[in-house]
């Protein structure tokens, strides 16, 4: 079953377009929802949630029709808002033990799994302090418990990683991670950047002004634009050049070099390069394809 | 680490409840919100000074009857008494209802769920009604227990306690909505705190000076509708026209339904302007 599908999805608002005809669908796993600002990522949340209709087309959510079956998706569903959400004066504890009881849950249970979510998401003594001073990667992890607390089929995550510095944001990637393999709840997570949700996600699908721009398996991202980033201390320019004449499509990235890799021996012969010049090797990263690229790459086909 | 071992995750395979059971969990949560329960102790110290001020009248009234043997204070004018301090109680506590849901953009997060927009205005409108008309019931009703239990020479006011119970009510889902919905215009609490008392001030220090600047032109048909501008002295003139009890106003109220008919109307269009402002507030 898919868990969710739209068909020639459309939302218009008076003044702009959100959503152009966008049909598309997820199986289970993390799904990437990746778009600049102002894609068209949020209105098709709301309308995933049954909360806004869709102008034309239409939408399913685990096999429910978004426009007749809200109130059942909502009851089976997760969200976690991109935006602040969280009132200040109760604690984590309390916050999400009552909306496990909006979500349908009896008292003694909506306890058990608030305890229970707030564990998972990494909340330990000071769950029972007022949310209103906890840090930034500390109130996102209470947003990501209140959509698991009532245990869903799918959650759908707008933004989780706005906002948090760079171990933050590794900590709440390889927690959506784990809900998606270990929890076995399906993900759909929005970010304008692809590059951090190519470690978590099975699938990405990328908009741009409400349009499909693509839609494919994690693997085929990857391998469609397979570089690396080389740094080395001195010597950039003449790695460049060695590497060109070897035939190695080679372009300059500030002090960096991108380089296209077709084959591991593209890798190899970087490191040979390196030795033979006798520069000092400061970083070989597989190059994280940004949105731009995607853009780029659409606009080139 | 606090972990001593991680079971792993567990899915819920137990009941998922229906409307009734969220609308009735949320009608509580903010009910005990009202009151400060749950809150820190801040929290609790006006509601409960105000409610503690409110029994008062009625324990003197228990003492007269008792020790004086004589009829204490009536039931009938109790609330139009009291005005001052049931309307510090909705303008303090009416924006701790509404306001933090809507200046920290919590209501997403119910929508998310299988709470409408209607159930949750409803469940805080309960919520405030409940809690103003324990203000109300629980002085009355103290105060009936005594009269019961000093036996006084003569039929108990059964009746009149009755009446007063049922105004209360009347009252109570007048000011509720009125107050949630002054409240909820605005997401700071402080504001939400100075409107609603502000035309409370407004609606009663006018009353007086209309009354008067329109008895002493000879217009007393005119003046008596003066007293319909202040909630507490309308809900009166509903209990006049219902129960036939003494006005607890100078010269009485206009005849007929005509209060009865403004009371609706204030509580519908009260009830109207907050399915408006939630309306918004959801679609933003």
């Amino acid at each position: 079953m898919h868990i969710l599908d739209t068909e020639g999805l459309t939302k218009r608002f008076p003044t702009v377009t959100a959503l152009d005809g966008l049909t598309v669908t997820t199986g289970p796993g993390v799904t990437g929802l990746v778009g600049a600002n102002g894609a068209g990522k949020s209105t098709l949340i709301k309308i995933l949630l049954g909360l806004l209709p869709p102008t034309a087309g239409g939408a399913r959510v685990l096999g429910l029709d978004v426009t007749t079956r809200g109130a059942d998706i909502r009851r089976l569903v997760g969200y976690m808002p991109e935006h602040e959400c969280l009132p200040p004066d109760v604690s984590a504890t309390e916050l999400v033990v009552h909306l496990a009881r909006m979500s349908g849950l009896p008292r003694t249970a909506a306890r058990e799994r608030a305890a229970d979510v707030l564990r998972h998401v990494g909340l330990a003594e000071e769950r029972y302090r007022p949310i209103g001073g906890y840090s930034t990667g500390m109130k996102q992890r209470v947003k990501l418990a209140q959509a698991l607390v009532h245990d869903p089929k799918l959650i759908l995550l707008d933004e989780p990683t706005n906002g948090l510095d760079p171990r933050g944001r590794d900590e709440m990637l390889t927690l959506i991670r784990r809900i998606g393999a270990e929890f076995g709840i399906s993900v759909l997570v929005t970010s304008h950047l692809l590059g951090e949700l190519e470690r978590v996600c099975d699938h990405v699908i990328v908009i741009d002004a409400g349009r499909l721009l693509r839609s494919s398996a994690i693997g085929e991202f990857t391998q469609a634009t397979r570089s690396v980033t080389v740094e080395v201390d001195e010597g950039t320019q003449a790695l460049a050049d060695r590497l060109a004449e070897l035939g190695h499509g080679v372009a300059p990235h500030g002090r960096m070099l991108l380089v296209e890799v077709t084959g591991p021996d593209t890798l190899d012969a970087i490191r040979d390069a390196t030795a033979d010049l006798g520069l000092c090797l400061i970083r070989l990263e597989r190059g994280r394809q940004r949105i731009e690229d995607v853009f780029k790459e659409t606009a080139g086909v | 680490m606090s972990e001593i071992y991680d079971i792993g995750y567990r899915h819920y395979d137990g009941p998922r409840l229906g409307r009734g059971h969220t609308t009735r969990a949320l009608t509580v949560h903010s009910l005990r919100g009202v009151f400060g329960l749950g809150r820190p102790a801040r929290s609790k110290l006006v509601p409960f000074s105000l409610a503690a001020i409110m029994v008062l009248p009625a324990i003197v009234s228990i003492a007269i009857m008792a020790l004086m043997r004589r009829e204490g204070m009536s039931y009938s004018g109790f609330a139009v008494i009291m005005q001052a301090v049931l309307a510090i109680f909705l303008a303090s506590q009416a924006p701790t209802v509404v306001a933090p849901d809507l200046r920290f953009r919590v209501l997403p997060l119910y929508l998310s769920r299988p709470v409408t927009i209607t159930e949750y205005v409803g469940a805080k409108v309960v919520a405030m009604t409940v809690a103003l008309y324990a203000l109300i019931a629980v002085p009355l009703t103290l105060m009936f227990a005594g009269e019961l239990l000093v036996d006084l020479p003569g039929p108990p006011r059964t009746k009149e306690y009755l009446g007063a119970m049922l105004t209360g009510l009347l009252l109570a889902v007048l000011l509720a909505a009125f107050g949630l919905a002054i409240a909820s215009l605005t997401p700071r609490r402080g504001l939400g705190v100075a409107s609603v008392i502000a035309l409370y001030l407004l609606a009663s220090a006018s009353v007086p000076i209309m009354y008067s600047t329109l008895l002493s032109a000879g217009d007393e048909d005119a003046a008596r509708w003066a007293w319909l501008i202040n909630p507490f002295w309308l809900v009166d003139a509903v209990q006049v026209w219902v129960f036939g009890t003494t006005p607890n106003s100078e010269g009485g109220y206009p005849d007929g339904p005509v209060s009865f008919v403004i009371v609706v109307l204030l509580i519908a269009a009260a009830v109207a302007a907050l399915a408006l402002r939630y309306r918004k507030a959801a679609s933003r």
